[in-house]
Order: structure tokens, then C-alpha cells, then sequence
């Protein structure tokens, strides 16, 4: 924040106005953004079209007339701007998987976003924060937002991950860990050590995604080798490393042995009930859902291609899967991981935020229990208040699917 | 010297954001007296109804953790507080990302530990936004407050953020922002 801000050193609590290097916004919020901005000044002029990311995710395919004429409304004002990066349907993806994976969040920059998943980010060593609708107009006339310098909070994660024990894992054992106590409420969350050295990108950012969920402000991975191959062919802009000081302050250090994490399970209704699988062993459900920009990545679809090859869905199961960006479509099917998952009985549906906020392509209704692999289970976000959702890795929905009841996927050798 | 006094609603911890403002408002156009009608007609059922928030009259509202939670980017759950005609709300902690637009918006979201422990629905408070204390009328109670920044009041007196930049950017001194 100070490097981005012009100064030499900022302290926690002081509040900055920092250059930011990409703004993102999508169908859902995006109209509104352009008004405001347009409110702000008679020259219109936006700070850097480039560098404002437009993307339609959450209503697109529009599943109704109401949100057809929105995206429509979306795009006739994206287009009058002549914005080179708008994600549109047929190039379209989750906006928080787009950013990363086509390079428009980079180590040491601040990027931002009008959706509370935009921490994805900091998978690449970015600060990316959600924002609203007044944030987001400001950043695209000014290219600035501002910033409380926030306290930092350290992860060291050591230990050796166990088979089929995914990040997801690690992020919901953390949210058990941690609860919704306040503690983390505008912290910044870096995630450290021996066991994130060794995750790949997808990993990264399923951590770094559900860092919201916590109440903080921001999760982080320092960049290395991992992230430098990862950006190499799609970054747009220049970059340096970054880490923090040797000598850094934190606010709190918590050590996991990510030895110790097995397959984990967060319990409807409330993110922070969180337990071992083996407390849930043996529950019915009726659906199953892989997507999102938590865990709609080639590598989470590859584990459940592991797992599924050869395998049926249980009869009394449906299982939606999508993909989060079409490039993610393209490799899954390149791969062969959606012919494995469709020859099981799963249906794949077109990249959208889908049915994670209860819009679209699989919405809950009355009496579900859903098996899901996103981010969030209070009452009603997919659908009907009447619906209950298990959160949990996509290793853990594939080999629970099979039995039509939770299952660890430890249990067999796939 | 400002001192604003009113009657208070007393919420609990994890006060959410998707229960102020329900899913099917999360489009709707930024505007106060529309986004109040239905705000926080989740939260209780007391105001699950139009104007149910409204009509309740309250001036202030009370909390503990992590008020207005849930990780909603949409301003609405600020701006229909507004509209009800909410001045200040006084919370052991916020959300971050309503903490900011409440900041944008003018509305004070004041941090106070543990107010809520010592005020009931209905309580009469003031609130002296010099000083920053809340005195609880009804009981006798006075708490402090985390003062608020410069640049926060700053805002709150161009009338929110928006403002703030609009003028910035007419006179000039927006290229001044640091």
C-alpha cells in the first residue's frame, strides 16, 4: 500500500488513497458503476480503458426477461466505451477466475473489484478487495480508491498434504478454526510456509477466495516460481517480486500441519460449523454441485474425473458441474475430465456464477440437501430458505455422489 | 458541537447483509427512500413487511460482532438504512466492506465494545459525534467510542464520497489525492 501509494511506509490504521493497477466489475453491479461514474464528472473520461475488466458472470445466459434486458442494458453501455477487455457471453467466466487466470492481477498491485470474492487475487501476491458501486466509479475516473492500511495475520502452514485432501480443506479447517469471532475482521490473511510453497495456483486461490468468508479484509500468497510460471504467458503489465520483511509485524502467527487436515465438511447454515468428514460419514443427499470461483478450476474438475472414471452417480443424485471461465471449459474437455464426469451422470452447464447465489442453472428448492463445493451455505443462498447446504471440497462431492451419501474419499483407491 | 438523540433498535451479533437487503433487491437502483422500504426485512420478522423498518421510527441501531456481515459488495443494506432515517450505528465490529460504504455514504458506523450488552430496544440515546460518546438516556449508561479519522468526517460533510471527488474534480484537486 505504501508502494502504491507513493510513500515509504504506511502503519495500520491510516487510511490512503492508493493507485490501482485494474478495476473489475460484472453484469450485476456493472450498469450502476457507469452511471456513477458518469455522474462524476462532465468529461466522462475513464482513467485507463484497459484496465478496467468488464464481465458478465452472474446473469449470463440470462435465465430470465428481467436479467436478459439488464445484460442487455450491460452491454450497450460497455460497448459505447469500446472496452478491449469485456468477457461476454461466449468468452465468458466467473469475473474473479478471469482476472487471474488472463492476467489482470499482478504481485505488488492493488486490483479491485464490485464482488466479495475479488480477495482471489492475492493468490498471485495482488491485494484484491471488494468494493461497491461509489468505490468502483471513483477507481475508473481516478484510478484511485481508498485504503485503511490494514494489521496483517500470519498462516504458516507446514506439513504434507494427504491425498485427496484439496485447499478447500485447508480453508474451511481454518474457518473452523477461526469462527466469525471478529478477531480477522480486516486483517490481512498471508499464508505462509512449506505447504502453500507447494500449492499449485487453483490451490492458491480457493485459500485466497474464501479469505471473505473469514471477515478479512484480504488474503495473500507471496509470489515465487509457481506464480511467475503461472503469469509468464498471460500477464498483462510488468511486475517484481514481492514478500514481506523479515522482520514484519503481525498481529497474531497461526501454525496449521496441514498433515493433520483430512477431508473437510462445513455444516448448513452456518460457514464456521465446520468438522472432520467422519462426523458427517454416511449423510444423504439428493444434489451436487462443482463450480464457482472457489472451486470451478481445471484441477478441482481433474480430482473428480480421478474419482469418477468408471463410476456412476447415484440415481438419486443430480450433479451440476461448470466451469469457471471457457478456458477452463476448453482444457476440462481437451483433458477428457467432462466426457469421464458426463459418462458418470453429471450434467455440465455453461460458465456462470450459476446456482452458488441462488440465480441460476440448478437453484435449490424446497427440501434439497446439497452437497456443494462453494463458498457459502447460509439459509436460501442457493434458492429455497428451505434447502440445506454441506460445504466441502470437489474430491469429497465426486466420491460422496457415487453413494448418493457423504463418503470420504480416502475411503477407496480411485 | 453536534449532538443527535433517538430511540435505538438492539440487534444481536452477525447482524447480515443479505438479511438487511433480500437477493431480490440486490439490482435495484441505489436510491434511500426506495431501498429503505424492505431494509432489514430479513433480519426480523418485525420488518418483513414494506415500510416495516421505516415505520418503526428508530434513529439509531445497536450491535455486537460483525455487524452487517456476509460479504455483500452491495451498498443498498447503507443507503436503505439512510432512507429509514438511521444517523448512527454503534457496534462492537463491522464488516469491512459495509464499514466502507457506511463511510461513503456519510452514515457514521461508530465501533463501541460491547454497547449492545447494555442497551434494550427502545432505549433513548445521544450521541455527541465531537467526542464521540453515546450516552444511554434510559439507563444512565455513557460509552466512548473509536474517534473517527479526519478524512472520514471530511466526507460525511461533502455529503458522501461521490461529492467529495465531484468537487475535487471541478476544482482541480483531485490529482492531490494521496
Amino acid at each position: 500500500m505504501a508502494h502504491n501509494s507513493g510513500r515509504t511506509a504506511v502503519v495500520p490504521g491510516q487510511l490512503v488513497w492508493v493507485d490501482v493497477h485494474t478495476v473489475m466489475t460484472m453484469d450485476y453491479l456493472g450498469k450502476q458503476c457507469f452511471s456513477a461514474f458518469e455522474s462524476l464528472s462532465p468529461d466522462k473520461k475513464l482513467f485507463d480503458k484497459e484496465r478496467l475488466i468488464c464481465v458478465s458472470d452472474h446473469l449470463a445466459p440470462p435465465p430470465t426477461e428481467q436479467f436478459a434486458t439488464m445484460l442487455n442494458e450491460w452491454r450497450e453501455i460497455v460497448h459505447s466505451y469500446d472496452i478491449p477487455y469485456f468477457y461476454d457471453l461466449g468468452r465468458q467466466g466467473i469475473a474473479h477466475q478471469l482476472m487471474v487466470e488472463q492476467g489482470h492481477v499482478l504481485p505488488g498491485k492493488v486490483s479491485i473489484g464490485t464482488d466479495s470474492h475479488a480477495n482471489t487475487y492475492g493468490a498471485v501476491g495482488a491485494v484484491g478487495n471488494a468494493i461497491g458501486v461509489t468505490d468502483a466509479a471513483i477507481a475508473m475516473a481516478t484510478g484511485k480508491c481508498w485504503f485503511r492500511v490494514p494489521e496483517s495475520v500470519k498462516f504458516v502452514i507446514k506439513g504434507t498434504w494427504q491425498p485427496w485432501v484439496m485447499a478447500k480443506d485447508l480453508s474451511l479447517h481454518i474457518m473452523g478454526m477461526m469462527h466469525w469471532n471478529g478477531h480477522l475482521i480486516y486483517k490481512t490473511l498471508e499464508f505462509t510456509g512449506p505447504a502453500i510453497e507447494s500449492l499449485d495456483m487453483a490451490g492458491r486461490m480457493t485459500l485466497c477466495n474464501m479469505t471473505v468468508d473469514l471477515g478479512a479484509k484480504n488474503g495473500i500468497v507471496a509470489p515465487d516460481a509457481t506464480t511467475a510460471n503461472f503469469l509468464k504467458p498471460v500477464q498483462k503489465g510488468d511486475w517484481e517480486f514481492v514478500s514481506s520483511d523479515e522482520d514484519a509485524h503481525y498481529d497474531a502467527v497461526y501454525e496449521v500441519d496441514v498433515t493433520q487436515v483430512g477431508p473437510t465438511v462445513s455444516m448448513p447454515d452456518k460457514l464456521d460449523d465446520v468438522v472432520p468428514i467422519d462426523k458427517v460419514v454416511g449423510t444423504k443427499f439428493n444434489k451436487a454441485f462443482v463450480g464457482t470461483c472457489t472451486n470451478g478450476r481445471t484441477e478441482d474438475f481433474a480430482i473428480m474425473a480421478k474419482i469418477l472414471e468408471g463410476q456412476q452417480i447415484h440415481r438419486n443424485v443430480n450433479m451440476v458441474c461448470i466451469p469457471a471461465s471457457q478456458a477452463v471449459y476448453l482444457e476440462c474437455i481437451q483433458k477428457g475430465y467432462f466426457e469421464t464426469l458426463i459418462r458418470a451422470g453429471a450434467a455440465i452447464e455453461t460458465p456462470s456464477c450459476g446456482p452458488c447465489a441462488g440465480i441460476h442453472t440448478g437453484v435449490a428448492g424446497d427440501g434439497d440437501i446439497i452437497l456443494s463445493a462453494g463458498n457459502r451455505n447460509m439459509k436460501g443462498r442457493m434458492g429455497s430458505k428451505n434447502a440445506k447446504i454441506f460445504l466441502t471440497s470437489p474430491a469429497v462431492v465426486a466420491a460422496s455422489a457415487i453413494k448418493g451419501e457423504i463418503t470420504d474419499p480416502r475411503s477407496q483407491n480411485w | 458541537m453536534a449532538i443527535i438523540t433517538g430511540k435505538a433498535w438492539v440487534a444481536k451479533n452477525y447482524v447480515m447483509s443479505f438479511d438487511m437487503i433480500l437477493q431480490k433487491f440486490w439490482t435495484s437502483p441505489i436510491n434511500p427512500a426506495e431501498n429503505a422500504k424492505w431494509v432489514m426485512a430479513g433480519v426480523a420478522e418485525e420488518f418483513n413487511r414494506e415500510n416495516g423498518f421505516i415505520d418503526a421510527g428508530y434513529t439509531f441501531i445497536v450491535a455486537g460482532h460483525n455487524f452487517a456481515g456476509g460479504g455483500k459488495s452491495i451498498e443498498h443494506c447503507v443507503t436503505g438504512l439512510i432512507g429509514a432515517g438511521i444517523q448512527a450505528v454503534f457496534a462492537t465490529s463491522f464488516a469491512r466492506l459495509q464499514f466502507r460504504n457506511a463511510i461513503n455514504y456519510g452514515l457514521p458506523f461508530i465501533t463501541s465494545k460491547d454497547i449492545n450488552l447494555e442497551c434494550t430496544t427502545g432505549d433513548e440515546l445521544s450521541y455527541d459525534s465531537d467526542t464521540g460518546v453515546i450516552t444511554n438516556l434510559t439507563n444512565g449508561k455513557v460509552f466512548t467510542s473509536v474517534p473517527v479519522a479526519p478524512f472520514v468526517a471530511e466526507v460525511a460533510a461533502s455529503g458522501g464520497l461521490m461529492n467529495f471527488i465531484r468537487n475535487k474534480i471541478a476544482d482541480g484537486s483531485i490529482h492531490d489525492l494521496h
